[in-house]
């Protein structure tokens, strides 16, 4: 669990504070996305999170932060790191080691973890982000998008309790991108790991987030299930945030009368809801997913695929 | 780009000399190198010269070693031309205002060439077969070098392609708004490429900051020499190697002294 | 115009990246890259303005191979735009990176000066900042601004949008669109599929250093053998009524089956909309 309350935070060489009175409650084993406008103080929660604020950045902090059970101002930044494993936006600084296979062991040799049980640990993460094939590359012979696969099984490997990870599908296409997601949301149930990503594409948020907290010059605006976030479509907007064009449609059917359920956090909910308002037979909400799949997520091939091996692993262990 | 892509980098390989114990390699490259510099005798440095390349040759690394003694010989030319020019010994040759250049001169400058060229190539293939991690984790491991020092040296070395990146990047991104890299005065070059060096300083301040972060929320404070997990232990291989390479100093330090 | 005519191409002699590739780009289109990353969009926008040459075929830029092009006379007619503002910009003020090109093709001159300042205006950039001190959206919209100012017929966009907000986004966006009404060909690789929706008349589909496709934006994102091949996620409302029509295939060829944007669907489905409305 992560308790937020009445926290603020003014970096030294600023005069106003980043983020204020947040107040935020984060239940174990949910799935988080932090969105908002540039400069809105995203990542700076975040750092929070994992105990870089205080500890790396010297600054003003009122009011607590406890993330399982610890509080992040007594506790110094390893012991927190213990709990919460942390990717952070700069792919490249954030690698120790100029092969694939060292930077995995990087943090599994420091926190300890047996000599036994670290193949595994290894073996496992790279399967569980499908990457195992890239194992003996050198960091600088990768893209971008498949260093961000790196960094991320590099912490997955640490099993933490809490995964803080900062735009984590910056240079991923699309379809990769969904991939990264349907991954992480396994990975997470399976493990009853607590996810807390920042995200511009807010698409992925409200079809894959149980929480979403939008904030607006350093508070918070909104925090809530993104069904109920979607609905301040135009609040949303003047705070420069955009809506997933399904919730929009739904939006102004809804405004026009002509729909009157939940707001759609994807497209297989507005393909339901295009039904209703045609009055055409609605066939189970299961079928519609799989419809919908075909069109809206080609890369449901590489998740399957993905998620595929990722099971095959589980049930090995 | 493609120039720096490579340099010094490690190139995979299952030979005797990948599969030797880091830290041997590493004893093996210093003691040829400083056989190199204990002994002036042609012949002796000619023999270390094509045991060198038969090394190469036996890893696969020729193109590297060759690009490498090129580099190494164009460097040492100006050494050697200073020798050639001041050295007035020997049978003169061609009369200069303050002397001679004599044959002494001559042989004086064929042995700087040899002698750096031959003590260069063993350090620079140590990294060709080495991992950096590895090197520096042995080190930890096998000389208990402090872990913190270690960190610092890999990141270093992990950087430099990162900044070369950067660089060329930024380089590219210029060209591509009409600043002519490839034409002019090399002053005119170096009045092109000051500026970019904001971009660069600003990147790389900003890179080992972050770096630092992200070590330490993986447990950087906690490493201790029993944390590495690859074990580098001594084989009879690096034995019979360290054996041989101080065979070859001992021979270097006696044809110093006797002749 | 820009010609592709059986181009491969490679990073140090390696494995070719780009295997035969040949299209034709119109002066005047607006044209988008789209396909996985490491499809190649990047390697032949480099291509285009020769930073990379060809192993094998040639590029023409108005009919001149790009090899026989300095890349300065390049650069006057290929504007590019970088991913990261950082790499380009390098200037203490925002007056001098706007110059900065002017400068580098020597070509500074009191009418070039007017035009930047024409153009700081209309971004609402303030020449005497510190570039460095700037945000990201605002970083990035100097770099597109210090190369609109050079005014090459040609601007190379390679993702435009990534990093920024969907405000930023929307600025950068607007402000190439009116670019290309008055007249610029615009070339971009975008992985925002919505975005490449909205803007781009035309794509051209990439996988695997490929040219899978090239035709009209909504005419490829709706081909669902296509989409998959190259592992496109086609936009919202295109997806909604493709899985529709799927459906219940008595949609097909009405109103909803044959809907792309967002103002076409609530029309569809029988939403009552301003002459005009713009999706958002």
């Amino acid at each position: 669990m992560i308790e937020i309350s009445n926290f603020s935070f003014t970096y030294r060489e600023s005069s106003e504070p980043v983020v204020r009175d947040i107040n935020l409650t984060i239940p174990d084993g949910a799935f988080v996305g932090i969105t908002g406008a540039a400069g809105s103080g995203k990542s700076t929660l975040t750092y929070a999170m994992n105990g870089i604020i205080p500890h790396c950045y010297p600054g003003d902090f009122y009011g607590s932060v406890k993330v399982c059970g610890l509080d992040t101002v007594e506790c110094d930044l390893t012991e927190i790191s213990r709990h919460v494993g942390s990717v952070c936006q700069d792919i490249d600084s954030q690698m120790v080691s100029s092969i694939v296979e060292d930077e995995m062991l990087y943090g599994l040799e420091n926190f300890g973890v047996s000599h036994e049980e670290i193949e595994t640990r290894v073996s496992e993460a790279l399967d569980a982000i499908g990457i195992a094939d890239l194992r003996d590359r050198t960091i600088d012979s990768l893209s971008g998008g498949q260093k961000q696969k790196v960094a991320l099984a590099a912490i997955v490997a640490l099993r933490p309790d809490v995964l803080v990870l900062d735009e984590p599908t910056a240079e991923l296409d699309p379809a990769s991108s969904v991939a990264v997601y349907e991954l992480l949301r396994r990975y997470a149930r399976e493990h009853g790991t607590t996810v807390v990503i920042v995200e511009q594409k807010i698409a992925l948020l409200s079809d894959y987030a149980d929480l979403l907290v939008v904030i607006e010059s350093g508070r918070i605006r909104f925090a809530d299930c993104p069904e109920n976030v979607l609905e301040h479509a135009d609040e949303l907007l003047s705070i420069g945030v955009n809506c997933p064009r399904s919730a929009t449609l739904c939006h102004d059917m809804k405004a026009a009368g002509l729909y009157a359920g939940p707001i759609c956090r994807n497209v297989e909910d507005a393909v339901g809801m295009a039904e209703q308002a045609l009055g055409l037979a609605s066939a189970s909400p299961e079928s519609s997913r799989t419809a919908a799949d075909a069109f809206a997520m080609t890369g449901a091939q590489a998740t399957a695929d993905i998620a595929e091996r990722t099971a095959e692993k589980g049930g090995a262990r | 780009m493609s120039a720096v892509r490579g340099f010094l980098e490690y190139v995979p390989g299952t030979s005797l000399l990948h599969r030797m114990n880091p830290v041997a390699k590493i004893f093996c490259a210093l003691l040829i190198s400083v056989a190199c510099f204990c002994t002036s005798n042609l012949i002796f440095l000619a023999c270390v010269l094509i045991f060198d390349f038969a090394l190469a040759a036996h890893c696969k690394m020729t193109r590297q070693a060759m690009g490498l003694a090129k580099a190494v010989t164009i460097f040492s030319l100006i050494l050697a031309v200073i020798q050639l020019l001041t050295n007035s010994t020997g049978i003169e040759l061609v009369p200069l205002p303050w002397g001679y250049i004599g044959t002494g001169g001559v042989i004086g400058a064929v042995t700087i060439i040899l002698r750096l060229v031959a003590a260069a190539v063993p350090l620079f293939l140590v990294m060709y077969v080495t991992k950096m991690t590895d090197l520096a984790n042995s080190m930890v491991k096998v000389l208990h070098v402090p872990y913190k020092y270690a960190f610092t040296f890999t990141s270093t070395v992990h950087f430099i392609p990162v900044f070369m990146n950067d660089m060329a990047g930024i380089m590219e991104a210029q060209t591509a708004r009409g600043v002519q890299f490839d034409q002019g005065s090399i002053v005119k070059k170096i009045r092109l490429m000051v500026p970019l060096c904001i971009p660069l300083l600003v990147s790389s301040v900003r890179k080992t900051n972050s770096a630092a972060i992200a070590a330490e929320v993986r447990g950087f404070n906690l490493r201790t020499r029993e944390s590495g997990f690859k074990q580098y232990p001594f084989a009879a291989r690096d034995f019979v190697s360290l054996v041989i390479c101080v065979g070859i100093l001992v021979v270097a330090i006696l044809l110093g002294v006797f002749f | 115009m820009i010609e592709f005519s059986h181009v491969s191409a490679s990073y140090d002699g390696e494995l070719a990246v780009l295997h035969d590739v040949s299209f034709r780009i119109e002066d005047g289109s607006f044209v988008a890259f789209v396909g996985t990353n490491g499809a190649g969009k990047s390697t032949t926008m480099r291509l285009i303005n020769g930073l990379l040459k060809p192993t094998e075929g040639q590029v023409l830029i108005d009919g001149t191979p790009t090899t026989e092009l300095k890349t300065s006379e390049l650069a006057q007619r290929v504007g590019f735009l970088f991913q990261n503002p950082d790499r380009q910009i390098c200037n203490n003020t925002v007056r001098e990176e706007m110059m900065f090109g002017f400068k580098a093709l020597g070509q500074e001159s009191p009418e070039a000066e007017v035009r930047a300042d024409e153009i700081m205006a209309a971004f609402g950039l303030n020449p005497d900042d510190d570039p460095f001190l700037l945000n990201r959206g605002t970083r990035q919209l100097l770099a597109l601004a210090s190369i609109i100012v050079l005014q090459p017929p040609v601007i190379v966009l390679d993702e435009p949008t990534t990093g920024l907000d969907f405000r930023e986004c929307t600025k950068v966006m607007e402000i190439i669109r009116r670019l290309h009404e008055r007249g610029t060909t615009v070339v971009m690789v975008c992985h925002d599929m919505e975005v490449v929706a909205d803007y781009a008349e035309s794509i051209i589909v990439m996988s695997r250093g490929k040219v899978l496709a090239q035709g009209p934006t909504y005419d490829l994102l709706r081909d669902r053998a296509l989409t998959t091949e190259a592992s496109l996620v086609a936009p919202q409302m295109v997806a909604l009524s493709l899985a529709l029509v799927k459906r219940h295939p008595q949609l097909a060829g009405t109103a909803v089956g044959l809907a792309n944007t967002l103002t076409e669907m609530e029309r569809a489905l029988g939403l009552e909309i301003a002459e005009g409305g713009e999706p958002r």
